[in-house]
């Protein structure tokens, strides 16, 4: 039964990488000093330009559609309401995730599958190094501490293409917008956010390793990995996400 | 005194059989070399003997204790005496050669001051005439700096055995023969065991001492490095006949 047995192996990993952070976080070994640094910093490059502009586009597109049904019923008003709760609870999450899939998860793979290919971890055993530790705890940690960062710049740009457009489609000045956000949206709704854009994250990185440590030999499976990688992140935030609609709403 | 005991091994992969029925023990502080034709199961019995590559049948007793491939204790304290150079170096492209050898100083002793890990680093990039290189990364080496660089960490936790899967493959003679004269240093002076894999007869005649046939999916000799070479049988005159045509 390969499924299954994929399943198994998924799961094993996750709960390995649960019990390597919590095992770094209380003695700081195993991992190199410097590397969570240069994790996050590699990751908010690679991240933060690309879902700030998609998340800021995303916000005027749903914001021009709306605002367009909004004015028929005189509801201008409530258009910061609609984009902040849509915003903060499901597209941030939803778009972050998925960007965060092809950005990072896709070069997480192919970073370890090449280190397969060239022996790498076979080397890092040797030596008496666990791969799924030494590679995959900065990563970890660092995925944690930029996803907050990103949610709230993703949060805010969202919103500010809400603000754009309901002062230049609908005349909305930008104080009462801005004070319409805030009263709508509760911490709540961005714990919410939070979390989830938390949940995919992870799921985005544990799946980038898994396929990267168990990819089938030969150079020409770097691609396939990577490629395997990024769909099974989206599918995962996808399923998650729906998850999160059933327990939560 | 014997350090590894291999009976009744059998080391392939899946369902297919590489090599098998292999009985064989590696004299400790001695320089053993496997030698084979190409995709003879060379690297397969090295990563068998590493711990990374579980037999089909058979053990291994490293100093008597038996490998158990199943526990990560007993692959640990394996890990910990060994050293291995990779057929294809496998350095980590992500850090500097420096950072390399230090790699597993920074791992298994954390606490050690930095001032120490330089000195100790510093000496074994000497070792093997790379001082120079230290702040480069693996992808602006060539192929045999690389060598010589894996050589260097593999030596750096002073390890007691050493595995060498071609060590001198792309050296030029000279370098070669450094490497060499590197090798039967630390088995000389410091009792290091090497298990080599080659195929440059010069360097099998120059650090030898015991030798390992592989043919056709077993052990077809095992034997002194002096008396394999004066041997008539007609595949090693054949294999160390070509082998040496083939090197001028
Ligand atoms: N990962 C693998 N999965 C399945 N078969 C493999 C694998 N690696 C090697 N083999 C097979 O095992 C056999 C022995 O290969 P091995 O790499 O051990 O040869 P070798 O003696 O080291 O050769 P070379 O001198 O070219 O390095 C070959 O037939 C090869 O096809
Ligand atoms: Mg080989």
């Amino acid at each position: 039964m390969r499924p299954l047995e994929d399943i198994r192996r998924f799961f094993a990993l996750l709960a390995d990488e649960i019990y390597y952070v919590g095992q770094y976080l209380r003695r700081r070994r195993s991992v190199l000093p410097g590397e969570i640094v240069h994790q996050l910093y590699a990751m908010g490059y690679r991240s933060f330009p690309i879902i700030g502009l998609i998340t800021f586009l995303i916000g005027i597109t749903i914001s021009l559609t709306s605002a367009a049904q909004l004015k028929m019923f005189g509801a201008d008003i409530y258009l910061a309401d609609l984009i902040g709760i849509a915003m903060i609870n499901e597209l941030v999450p939803l778009m972050a995730g998925i960007m965060l899939a092809g950005k990072i998860g896709a070069s997480i793979t192919a970073e370890i599958a090449a280190m397969k290919v060239t022996e790498e971890l076979d080397a890092l055993k040797t030596m008496g190094i666990v791969p799924e530790k030494f590679l995959m705890v900065p990563r970890l940690v660092a995925i944690t501490l930029v996803v907050p960062l990103l949610v709230a710049l993703a949060d805010f740009v969202g919103i500010i293409g809400g603000v754009l457009v309901a002062r230049f489609s609908l005349g909305t000045p930008v104080p009462v917008f801005v004070r319409e956000v805030l009263a709508a949206v509760t911490l709540r709704d961005f714990l919410i956010g939070l979390g989830k854009t938390m949940v995919f994250g992870w799921a985005v990185v544990i799946a980038a390793g898994y396929k990267g440590f168990f990819m089938d030999r030969g150079p020409e499976g770097v691609g396939k990995a990577t490629t395997e990688s990024v769909v099974l992140s989206i599918a995962l935030i996808i399923g998650l996400d729906c998850v999160f609609a059933f327990v939560l709403y | 005194m014997e350090i590894i005991n291999v009976r009744d091994l059998d080391v392939g992969y899946g369902g297919t059989v590489v090599l098998r029925g292999m009985n064989f023990s590696i004299a400790q502080g001695r320089i053993t070399a496997i030698i084979g034709a190409s995709g003879s199961g060379k690297s397969t019995l090295l990563k068998t003997m590493i711990g990374l590559l579980p037999p089909l049948a058979g053990e291994i007793r490293l100093a008597g204790e038996r490998i158990e491939f199943d526990s990560e204790r007993c692959l640990g304290r394996l890990f910990r005496r060994i050293g291995v150079l990779y057929q294809n170096s496998a350095l980590l492209g992500a850090l500097t050669l420096y950072e390399n050898v230090a790699l597993p100083i920074r791992m298994h002793h954390p606490e050690r001051p930095r001032s120490e890990e330089r000195a100790a680093v510093r000496t074994m990039l000497d070792r093997v005439g790379l001082r120079d290189c230290e702040d480069k990364y693996p992808f602006e080496l060539s192929g045999g700096m690389r060598k010589r660089a894996a050589l260097a960490r593999a030596m750096i936790l002073k390890p007691e055995l050493i595995f060498c899967d071609e060590p001198s493959a792309g050296l030029d003679p000279i370098t070669s023969a450094g490497l060499d004269e590197l090798l039967l240093e630390l088995r000389t002076g410091h009792g290091v065991t090497f298990i080599v894999v080659t195929h440059e007869l010069r360097s099998i005649a120059r650090i030898a001492d015991r030798v390992l046939v592989l043919r056709d999916g077993r052990i077809y000799h095992e034997g002194d490095c002096a008396d394999i070479l004066r041997s008539d049988d007609p595949y090693l005159r054949e294999f160390f006949l070509r082998k040496t045509d083939h090197d001028h």
